[in-house]
């Protein structure tokens, strides 16, 4: 009786330590819609703080872009020419020349364009 | 009559160096590679944000991918990724800068095959290398497209013994850039 009781905890011992090891393996991407940015800022702003090598702190970070769509691209927009933003899954439908906020995953500083770009964003207003 | 002929020509040869001289870029271009081993999880990412840009007259070619742009299935191998073997924070992009072997800008039509000689910087190591790629032009379009294997070992990037069984040595890169006249 009691072997046999020691033998079902120890079953639930495993199971339980497989499902948190599993739980580990295969946990969740971030989901940088539900994240609060933790700054915001404008385009051109936030493109100086690139080029003046003071923006290796916000890589990888959630932040909201302020700026006026310059250029449309497939699922993504350039604000002001110094922010590039690829939306995350729904592409909202807009047009060169408007205001907008974008939340976003600051992704880092591309010198081919000269542009800083932002993945996994979301439409603010 | 003859001044008239010889200004022609040169507004023709103009025109000509001109139209030679554009710029094709993109800021969508595609970049997947995959270090798998059979039976074991599959390692494997995808960039949708890489930047390219072609220059037609001279056959200089740029591409830049921003490393924490790669994105895996599993999020936990993402990290992985970005913290220990390429360190994203310390080197946040990869680049290649090289110029097309033989590249005439008015011979593209169909697909045809080129050598782009260039330089890797990766890890912040650089690397030389000949990059085959297929290049052809479709309408105003000029699409890049290149397979070539990179080792890891090669841009000092370190894998733990205990997980180098599950990356295999060769990754496997392939590039499909659709670069639009600017």
């Amino acid at each position: 009786m009691k072997k046999k009781r020691l033998f079902l905890i120890l079953i639930l011992l495993v199971v339980i330590g497989g499902f948190m090891v599993y739980n580990y393996m295969y946990q969740d991407h971030r989901d940088i819609q539900s994240e609060t940015s933790q700054l915001e800022i404008t385009a051109p702003y936030l493109l100086e703080r690139f080029k003046t090598d003071d923006g290796a702190s916000l890589l990888n970070k959630t932040i909201t872009v302020t700026g006026t769509i310059t250029s449309i691209e497939e699922g993504a927009v350039t604000l002001n020419e110094s922010v590039y933003a690829s939306f995350h899954e729904e592409i909202p439908e807009l047009r060169a020349n408007i205001k907008v906020a974008i939340k976003g995953r600051c992704i880092g500083y591309d010198e081919l364009f000269e542009i800083v770009k932002l993945d996994q964003c979301t439409l603010i207003k | 009559m003859k001044t008239i002929i010889v200004l022609l020509i040169f507004c023709f040869a103009f025109a000509v160096t001109a139209i030679g001289q554009e710029k094709f870029a993109t800021k969508t271009g595609e970049i997947n590679f995959e270090a798998s081993v059979p039976s074991f999880e599959e390692v494997k990412a995808e960039n949708n944000n890489v930047s390219a840009v072609l220059e037609t007259g001279t056959g200089n070619f740029a591409a830049l991918a921003l490393m924490k742009g790669f994105r895996f299935k599993v999020a936990l191998m993402e990290e992985h990724f970005n913290e220990n073997y390429i360190e994203s924070s310390k080197y946040p992009k990869a680049t290649f800068k090289g110029k097309i072997q033989d590249f005439d800008y008015f011979e593209l039509s169909g697909e045809k095959e080129y050598v782009i000689n260039g330089t890797f910087n990766l890890h912040g190591t650089d690397k030389t290398m000949e990059v085959p790629a297929v290049i052809s032009k479709e309408g105003e379009d000029v699409w890049v497209t290149a397979q070539f294997v990179l080792k890891p070992e090669e841009f000092n990037i370190k894998i733990p013994s205990i997980v180098s069984k599950k990356i295999a040595d060769e990754v496997n890169v392939s590039a499909v850039f659709k670069l639009q006249k600017q």
